[in-house]
């Protein structure tokens, strides 16, 4: 190697251009194998996470789909085979008991969950806005110093743990809880906080808050003074500013955030078990139940299907949202 | 700035007919989509030039520079330099340099390990490497500040590294992208003496890509202008500025009176222009390959036209009522080294005159709204017949 | 905004008020003599004690960081690779495919992701006999693959701001493109691949759901313990625990948030 990087080298002084590839690496030598199979660095570069991404989150989508059309049975694993070999032939059983029963089952059970779900998810997407904007933009509009503590105070909750926080919130609101013990020393009868839709809507505010804020926070921030500027110039008072120019603005940030809020509230766990009583019913938690208590599978895959065509919807609106900025940036 | 001496007329590798280029583009066409941003240009830069290629945004000149360095392939066309086609030769296998317009400096690493890069990706031994980084801290003088890094310097400072950088390999041609731009006048002024010295001691190759007609002007052995992606005209700057081939170029580079006329005489010896925008004849003192009764251009730039308050004595050779107007001064520009004057000429159109300010505080100095006569030599202005 | 100049402050006030008033409770009370940790009645550090004498809490954060830590590293190097191909390569095929597929789980609803991979598993192991039996491997799989989408989009952002011009300079004076890569990118994008890290490795730590769906017995991690003893009321040994998490990360943050103020300071780097 060290011979012919040599002679290799002063080629190179002489400018001899003959040189094929920079064989003076190591990993050049690596590169020209794989050419010689037929293999590129790039096509490489895509390969790897392509293929991981394939096998742990694709494929099983496909395997989840494939057992919801399973039903449940005894044994390891708790579901019928779709495929069975008889005396030389191939049998495909698909159930679609499980897809059925979702929709026709005589409590409504399924129906009411992903409603509620949805109802849930929105009503929070709305409280996180109200409470959320304001902060957005206090900490766009605060002076350079103030904006980058602000912004870690708002960063700072979301490296703790979730789970902590949903616990933390959940000592505030019970029955001996905080909220509850101050509004004793003046004399106010304790309320019923816990273990109800409202403890839930300020659960998911609480955790996804973060969420909102950032991606509006930097679309706030990005936008134009001189625009704020103009339209004072041209007679609009605050008020109008705000809302025929940084509203307007704005919502491409605000649509960002509240997707960020409202997709992943739609199937959350453990805010509604732990904050939530036997009358708030989410998916999250059917699915749950579904698994671990009744062990059936199949019906718990189903629903997990019935739950992604459902949050694929918002998903692909905002991606589409996501891809008109980016158009419009360039 | 004229070229000195040291190149003399017969040493110009241009003006010798089997002089071999350094650089042949040849036909080359660069598309993206269905714009040309290069369009079938050619053109022969030779070894120890410095080359300037001038032209406006989007006339295609970074594109050329970038196809030169490897970072864009032409859609069509050959590029060779040195004699090896370029074709799938990437950028780090040529024989070039370049120095960006952004300068790129890595940031995280020393100016010393900045200027030391190329030379690693050679394998070049570290004695060797040390000595060469020395060699181009003293000829940029930055040798207090190797250690530091790009952020810690100014922009000038800045510059020179991306120079030294560029130069650290010894290549033999280097290719700079605007490489004034970001500085201020004095600087700049500086610079380009300093430019222009390290290229005729090290004896490299120079292509300049710039939109600064005074840098080209001053900077470059030869000139391409260029425009909408093909080369407007290619010569020394004397010709260009004097003997502008086209419209466009006469008017892009310095500025110009530009009128149409029509070809009243045309003889081997001379050539008579009727213009009616200029309300007079022109009479040019030599041949030119033009028709009679033809239409065309023809352009005298500020300097070359005199102004008088009495009509002047016509020149020996020219008739009585060419190559002179009438008209009043409307406005003065005094720019200190010269005064621009806007004359209104009795037909209406305007005529731009310079006029170097030969006294200090000339109180015969012609003013507003003075009654003047504008006259010019029989060969002082450029018949443009496209 | 005139006589409204305090709508604004004092909404925002409201929102960090509400972010903090229940952390701050979870600290205090984890210094309650008092079990019931809502009613306050004296100071103590009982529940510390507790904590440290617990048998499950302690070896499961053990288990949790290292679960953590080695899942943060594969996704560091998918997401990586994944972002380079994003932004770098024009176009190929399954762009479009590969860009959703990374960008979902940001999205989905952990019990989704949770309930795919553990019929994988279960799939793979009737099939191949591979995993056998859930536990570290298949929660490092799982975290790894939905902590990937976070780093890809952390690395993404920070490539796409990238001046290619460093980049053409480096190959200008003789580098190839994977030496450019380690030379000149990597080095610069260094701050958003730690970043990129830290946030897998926070994300993998906090994990419930999908961590319940494909663990299996004896890999219990700290958020599944943490939720099954709170599920059953308050646990002053938790608030503890708390305390200390949320002491080191705002250690963290806040240290975070210096270094990068000071490296704002310098000029604007690539």
């Amino acid at each position: 190697m060290g011979q012919l990087g040599r002679r290799l080298r002063l080629g190179a002084d002489q400018l001899s251009l003959n040189l094929p590839a920079p064989v003076s690496s190591r990993l050049a030598w690596i590169r020209r194998g794989l050419a010689a199979i037929g293999i590129s660095g790039r096509a490489l570069v895509i390969a790897a996470p392509a293929a991981w991404l394939t096998l742990f989150f694709l494929v099983p989508l496909a395997v989840v789909f494939g057992i919801s059309l399973a039903t449940k049975e005894f044994g390891q694993p708790p579901y019928s085979d779709l495929l069975t070999t008889d005396k030389g032939t191939v049998q495909l059983t698909l159930h679609l008991s499980n897809y059925i029963r979702i929709f026709t089952d005589p409590s409504n059970i399924y129906v009411n969950a992903f409603l509620s779900s949805i109802r849930i998810a929105a009503v929070s997407t709305v409280f996180a806005i109200l409470l959320g904007y304001p902060m957005a933009y206090a900490i766009a509009r605060a002076p350079d110093r103030w904006r980058n503590i602000l912004l870690m105070l708002v960063i700072l909750p979301f490296w703790t743990s979730f789970l902590l926080r949903v616990y933390a919130l959940s000592g505030f609101l019970r029955g001996e809880g905080v909220i509850n013990n101050t509004l004793a020393v003046f004399g106010i009868a304790p309320l019923t906080m816990m273990q109800t839709d409202f403890a839930v809507y300020v659960g998911i505010v609480y955790s996804y808050l973060p969420f909102f804020i950032l991606p509006l926070y930097t679309n706030l921030v990005k936008l134009d003074p001189s625009l704020l500027e103009a339209s004072a110039d041209l007679g609009a008072r605050p008020i109008r500013t705000f809302i025929s120019v940084t509203l307007p603005l704005s919502m491409p940030g605000v649509i960002a955030g509240a997707m960020l809020v409202f997709i992943p509230a739609i199937g959350e766990f453990v805010i509604p078990s732990l904050l939530g009583g036997p009358g708030t019913q989410m998916i999250g938690r059917i699915l749950w139940d579904e698994f671990f208590s009744k062990t059936n599978w199949p019906r718990a895959a189903a629903l997990a299907i019935t739950m992604l065509i459902i949050v694929v919807i918002p998903i692909m609106l905002m991606q589409r949202a996501q891809n008109a900025v980016v158009e419009g940036r360039r | 700035m004229a070229k000195r001496p040291q190149l003399a007329a017969d040493t110009r590798p241009w003006r010798d007919p089997s002089a071999k280029p350094f650089v042949r583009i040849r036909n080359v066409t660069k598309k993206f989509g269905d714009v040309a941003a290069v369009d079938d240009l050619s053109l022969d830069i030779y070894k120890g030039e410095l080359f300037c290629l001038l032209g406006g945004s989007g006339s295609g000149k970074s594109t050329l520079l970038r196809m030169l360095a490897g970072f864009e392939a032409p859609t069509s066309g050959s590029i060779e330099i040195d004699g090896q086609d370029m074709a799938n030769v990437a950028p780090y296998n040529r024989p070039i340099n370049m120095m960006f317009q952004s300068y790129a400096l890595f940031p995280h690493m020393t100016v010393w390990a900045n200027i030391a890069y190329g030379l690693k990706r050679d394998h070049m031994p570290k004695a060797e490497i040390a000595a060469r980084v020395d060699e181009l801290l003293k000829l940029v003088k930055l040798e207090p500040y190797a250690q530091r890094k790009p952020h810690q310097l100014s922009g000038g400072q800045r510059q020179r590294v991306a120079l030294a950088r560029a130069l650290a390999k010894r290549p033999k041609l280097l290719l700079l992208d605007e490489p004034l731009g970001a500085l201020d006048k004095k600087l700049r002024e500086e610079t380009q003496f300093e430019l222009v010295k390290i290229q005729e001691t090290l004896g490299v190759t120079f292509i300049v890509v710039t939109h600064d007609q005074e840098e080209a002007m001053s900077l470059a052995t030869r000139i391409g202008v260029m425009n909408q992606g093909e080369i407007a005209m290619v010569g020394e700057p004397t010709e260009i500025y004097e003997f502008p081939n086209s419209r466009f170029v006469a008017n892009f580079i310095g500025s110009a009176n530009m009128v149409e006329g029509v070809v009243t005489e045309d003889e081997p010896d001379h050539v008579r222009i009727h213009s009616a925008e200029l309300g007079t004849d022109i009479y040019v003192e030599h041949g030119v390959d033009c028709s009679p009764e033809q239409i065309l251009w023809w352009a005298i730039r500020p300097e070359k036209v005199l102004l008088t308050r009495e009509k002047p004595e016509p020149q020996p050779g020219i008739p009585d009522g060419a190559n002179i107007v009438k008209g009043y001064v409307e406005d003065i520009a005094y720019l200190g080294d010269m005064t621009v004057y806007q004359v209104r000429l009795d037909n209406g159109r305007y005529m731009r005159v310079t006029k170097t300010n030969m006294r200090r505080g000339d109180p015969d100095a012609i003013s507003w709204d003075e009654t003047v006569w504008a006259s010019w030599a029989g060969a002082s202005g450029s018949v443009l017949t496209n | 905004m005139g006589r409204n100049r305090w709508f604004l402050p004092i909404a925002a006030s409201i929102g960090f008020i509400f972010l903090y008033a229940p952390i701050l409770s979870l600290v205090i009370f984890s210094f309650n003599a008092n079990r019931l940790v809502t009613v306050w009645s004296g100071f103590s550090t009982q529940a510390y004690a507790d904590l440290w004498a617990d048998p499950q809490l302690l070896p499961a954060t053990w288990l949790s960081l290292q679960i953590a830590a080695v899942s943060a590293t594969i996704a560091l190097v998918l997401g990586t690779l994944c972002a380079v191909a994003l932004v770098r390569f024009r176009r190929f095929r399954g762009k479009t495919v590969l860009q959703a597929t990374v960008s979902a789980p940001l999205v989905m609803p952990d019990v989704i992701t949770g309930i795919a991979l553990l019929l994988l598993f279960v799939t793979m192991q009737g099939l191949i006999g591979w995993p056998a039996g859930r536990g570290i491997v298949t929660i490092i799989l799982a975290h790894s693959t939905f902590c990937t989408a976070y780093v890809t989009v952390v690395v993404q952002s920070r490539l796409a701001d990238f001046d290619m011009s460093l980049e053409e300079a480096a190959m200008d004076l003789g580098a190839s493109p994977v030496r450019v890569f380690f030379d000149i990118t990597l080095p610069i994008i260094a701050p958003a691949l730690v970043s990129g890290w830290l946030l897998a490795f926070t994300l993998s730590l906090d994990d419930l759901v999908i961590a319940s769906f494909v663990s299996g017995p004896g890999s219990s991690t700290l958020p599944m313990i943490i939720f099954s003893k709170v599920r059953l009321g308050v646990a002053p040994e938790v608030n503890a625990l708390a305390t200390i998490i949320i002491g080191l990360v705002a250690l963290g943050v806040v240290v975070a948030t210096i270094y990068s103020l000071r490296q704002g300071g310098k000029a604007k780097q690539a």
